[in-house]
């Protein structure tokens, strides 16, 4: 009698020590598989963006055909990983919020003044929905033109950011 | 083409006004792809550019390489593409292009920001990093670098590799024109732009036919403020004119007055006649404008739903059934509350405090000045408590609305949970909210609790401010015991109104932003209507012809790229193509629900928009894949396409659409009740139903989207044998993923991203080993399999 399949069996995960990663004289991502193959430009995609952002990672080829999945940038050689993490960055952008200036508007509909890691930022919001509020005081924010915004813990902002954050969530 | 520009010259000249110009808010979101350049970049430019070299787009970045903000600059002249990129150092790398090596201009969409990338023959290099809130502005530019690259080429373009980028001049807007604020998610108005004033004015003009009404029940409503206020002045002359003076002649060991009594008697009946006034005229009011209200709320609501009737279905695509639904339940509601109730409390409530403090004043002003000490700290903490308290609601609201998902998910799909033996899962869930909402019920009351004590508190203040005072003038003479009592009656009753003005302010934002939804439905002009001398067309023939039709619902990918071909009379043809092909948004706009972006449709000749939208749908039938049955009766549905049908012609449809049987088995056969409450009907049924409901209608066009997709092989073949009825001498539009229903086509349309990939009939196209025959293939041995 056959046996059912194994669904772990289904994930193609790419051996980290036989992967090469890359940039091509175009600055694009190029990635050697353990075949031989060489594939540029390679997208990488987030299977949990939010939740697992740097564990299986999903490698497209220009194509968008799957490649091959990475379980953790942690276990590719280092060169590898730092060209990867760096891709990764520029591929999803979402600044981490350190401080808030100023929140103004009503019902919502919001027009936020901030400071991230990466520069100060002016933003709007259409409606308290663009807001999500997650476990341990984790926020997520997307702004009206589909930009998006993380604050960590919001409880370890200053007193200032929290109040006017609260009157939002 | 047309000319613009500047030369290197310019340049200064633009820096400089530049920097005078007054700033709007944000003018960096201007949608120019000619923006003033710096002067910082100026010296470079003048070593790069050439002579008489022009620039003809500048646009800044908001984004830099290293995914910091900033503002670096793409600059395209005639001859090269300038990327000027500030990494960190002084001077920024500078990417020199010429247009000449340059194919076309790309775009990579990223999370949260996007790349601009130039490809030449040898590769793709990024030349521009930007926010998400860049993306119209890079969008506009990059066409317009292409035209740049286009005319310096020596030979022939292949643009075939370029999207036709598209931007729809409907795109619903995030941002407000004039003043660059973001317009809610609910709404197409800025709310900023839309006076409070004028708002409040349009909503009285709902009054104003019911003026005979409303305009007495105010006056009554003044009158009874005032008829209210006069029980206290009887008791103050009461006390000073009879009650004190008799004290006094006892105590003195005098008699009393004789007349004394008969006085007394006078008084208490004032009194009782001065409440049995206002209360008969209190319930007289609230008749009358209750009245008012309910008529405005009648008004209002048929004007909105009509309205709302008429609009086009992007209307209805960019916004939620359950908010539209409260437009015409809640937010009519409010309105009325507002226009009814509202404004009239304003004005007696204003009238009522000026009256009082007429009557103080005039009797004793030092008095009344010591009065009115408290009321500003009672207004203030009225506000301050009333924002803690909008908190402490809010989040009190959200967690019951938690309950409220919890529940909407888990019932309707409590097949799931209990297959997936999850209810102790889903119980959990449910004890966490609702413990959470007991959290929340309990802070809000920690709060209310403390309100009602800290109110009575500084009411108090107030209260024995007026002993104090009051009393010391007693004591000299200036001030009498009616006075006193006069005094604390008033006290008491200043609170209630101070606390309602000091509430006016929201609840006229509240009114505002419910007028603003339900005009927003009013002032929406539907995107398609009939021209004021479009024509009628009683005998279609029914010749459909598409000439380079393009059509996008989102501006950002277009579902129509450009269709052209022509449907005979009597002709059927069968769309084919996967999902997002471009099929359904075919039919959409032969039905006109929607109107191209470009290109044409013509139906016998005429321009469909040239077409009265009665005249053309109703001489088109449509049998959808899930179809829509109304509450009524089946008679109803299968009639609903044409008012006043005979009992026979129902019959006769039912019939010719094989629903006869099946509807006479039916516990009330054709008077069964079906819909939300009605009795279940499967898939194949409602089909069927509704076939018959095309069939009695009978159009010259008849469109039907996946109608046998949804229902068992055996159904399948009735519906067929209905359909081959219904089709016979009509123009044919036919949706369908099984290519077996297809068979009575005349000619195939293969859609492919919105583009024509083969046209034909099923012969040519099996012969032309293309798409179709691929299909066909693929689906004959998905059919041996089944058979197997």
């Amino acid at each position: 009698m056959e046996q059912p399949i194994q669904i772990e069996d289904e994930v193609q995960f790419l051996d980290p020590q036989r992967l090469k990663i890359n940039r091509n004289q175009f600055a694009e991502l190029e990635a050697e598989l353990p075949d031989g193959s060489v594939h540029a430009p390679v997208e990488p995609i987030r299977a949990f963006p939010l939740t697992q952002p740097n564990q299986y990672i999903t490698l497209l080829d220009a194509q968008k055909n799957e490649l091959g999945v990475i379980e953790d940038i942690k276990l590719l050689k280092k060169a590898d990983r730092s060209i990867l993490a760096e891709e990764l960055k520029k591929c999803y952008f979402m600044p981490k919020i350190t401080k808030i200036h100023n929140v103004a508007g009503q019902f919502g509909v919001t027009e936020w003044e901030a400071e991230t890691e990466v520069g100060s930022v002016s933003f709007d919001l259409r409606s308290r929905n663009d807001i999500t509020a997650l476990d341990g005081g984790r926020v997520l924010i997307r702004d009206i033109d589909g930009n998006r915004y993380e604050i960590v813990n919001y409880h370890r902002l200053d007193p200032k950011s929290v109040a006017l954050l609260e009157t939002q969530i | 083409m047309r000319s613009r520009g500047f030369s290197r010259r310019d340049i200064h000249r633009m820096a400089r006004s530049a920097g005078s110009r007054t700033t709007t808010r944000r003018p960096d979101v201007e949608m120019t792809t000619l923006e003033a350049v710096p002067e910082t970049l100026q010296n470079q430019l003048e070593d790069l550019l050439e002579g008489e070299e022009e620039i003809k787009v500048a646009i800044s970045t908001d984004l830099r390489f290293d995914g910091t903000y900033g503002k670096d600059w793409v600059l395209a002249t005639d001859k090269r593409l300038l990327a000027f990129n500030q990494n960190g150092a002084p001077t920024p790398d500078i990417q020199n292009i010429a247009l000449e090596t340059i194919d076309r201009i790309e775009i990579r969409e990223l999370h949260g920001n996007n790349f601009m990338k130039v490809r030449t023959a040898e590769g793709a290099f990024e030349v521009a990093r930007y926010s998400k809130r860049f993306v119209p502005k890079f969008a506009e530019a990059a066409p317009e670098i292409e035209l740049l690259i286009d005319k310096v080429k020596p030979e022939e373009v292949d643009t075939s590799k370029r999207p036709r980028r598209y931007v729809d001049p409907r795109r619903k807007k995030v941002r407000c024109e004039s003043c660059g604020r973001p317009i809610p998610r609910w709404s197409d108005v800025c709310p900023n732009c839309v006076e409070k004033g004028k708002l409040i004015f349009r909503l009285l003009k709902y009054a104003i036919p019911f003026w005979k009404v409303s305009v007495p029940a105010l006056l009554i409503m003044l009158v009874i403020r005032l008829v209210d206020l006069y029980p206290p002045i009887l008791s103050k002359s009461l006390i000073d004119d009879i009650l004190v003076p008799a004290t006094m002649a006892i105590t003195g060991g005098q008699s009393v007055d004789p007349g004394a009594f008969g006085q007394l008697v006078m008084i208490v009946l004032m009194m009782v006649g001065a409440h049995v006034f206002t209360a008969v005229f209190s319930a007289v009011r609230g008749y009358m404008m209750t009245w008012v209200g309910q008529r405005i709320t009648l008004t209002l609501r048929n004007d909105a739903f009509r309205h709302m009737s008429i609009l086009s279905l992007d209307f209805y695509q960019q916004r939620d059934t359950g908010n539209l639904m409260s437009r015409i339940t809640q937010d009519v509601g409010r309105l009325r509350d507002f226009i009814a109730e509202g404004l009239q409390d304003i004005i007696g409530d204003s009238m009522a405090l000026v009256y009082m403090c007429i009557i103080m004043f005039v009797i004793n002003w030092q008095l009344a000045l010591w009065v009115l000490l408290p009321i500003p700290l009672i207004i203030l903490f009225s506000f301050y408590f009333g924002h803690k308290m909008h908190k402490v609601f809010h989040i009190l609201w959200k967690r019951y609305a938690g309950i409220s998902t919890i529940l909407a998910s888990t019932i309707p799909g409590i097949r799931v949970v209990k297959a997936f033996t999850r209810e102790k899962y889903e119980v959990d869930r449910f004890q966490e909210q609702t413990h959470m909402v007991f959290e929340g019920e309990m802070n809000a009351a920690k709060l209310w609790t403390l309100y009602q004590p800290i109110m009575t508190f500084m009411t108090y203040i107030g209260t024995v401010l007026i002993w104090f005072v009051g009393g010391n003038q007693i004591l000299n003479g200036d001030l009498t015991l009616g006075e006193i009592t006069l005094f604390m009656t008033y006290m008491t009753r200043f609170l209630q109104p101070v606390r309602t003005l000091a509430q006016m302010n929201r609840r006229f934002l509240r009114a505002a932003t419910s007028a603003e939804r339900v005009f927003e439905v009013l002032d929406t002009p539907p995107s398609v209507a009939s021209r004021g001398d479009a024509i009628e067309l009683p005998n279609m023939r029914g010749q459909v012809e598409f000439r380079d039709v393009f059509f996008s619902y989102d501006s950002e990918k277009n579902a129509l790229n450009g269709i052209s071909f022509t449907v005979n009379p009597g002709e059927m043809i069968g769309l084919v193509g996967h999902s997002g092909a471009g099929k359904s948004t075919l039919i959409n706009l032969v039905t006109r629900f929607y109107d191209p972006n470009d290109g044409e449709i013509l139906i016998d000749g005429h321009d469909s928009r040239d077409i009265a939208l009665s005249s053309l749908r109703g001489q088109i039938g449509v049998v959808l894949q899930d179809p829509f049955l109304f509450e009524g009766s089946v008679a109803d549905n299968i009639g609903y396409g044409k008012p006043g049908a005979t009992r026979q012609e129902i019959i006769a449809a039912a019939k010719a659409a094989n629903a006869h049987d099946f509807i006479v088995k039916f516990p009330d056969a054709y008077d069964t009740m079906v819909g939300e409450r009605g009795v279940r009907v499967s898939g194949g049924e409602r089909q069927r139903i509704s076939i018959a409901r095309a069939i009695l209608k009978n159009p010259r066009i008849l469109i039907l989207d996946e109608a046998t997709s949804s229902v068992d092989t055996e159904t399948e073949s009735r519906i067929q044998e209905a359909l081959g009825r219904l089709i016979q001498g009509r123009t044919v539009f036919a949706i369908a993923h099984r290519l077996s229903t297809l068979k009575h086509s005349n000619r195939l349309v293969v859609l492919k991203e919105g583009e024509i990939d083969e046209i034909g009939t099923h012969e040519e196209l099996i012969a032309k080993g293309g798409t179709y025959a691929n299909l066909c293939e693929k689906q004959t041995e998905l059919s041996k399999i089944r058979a197997w």
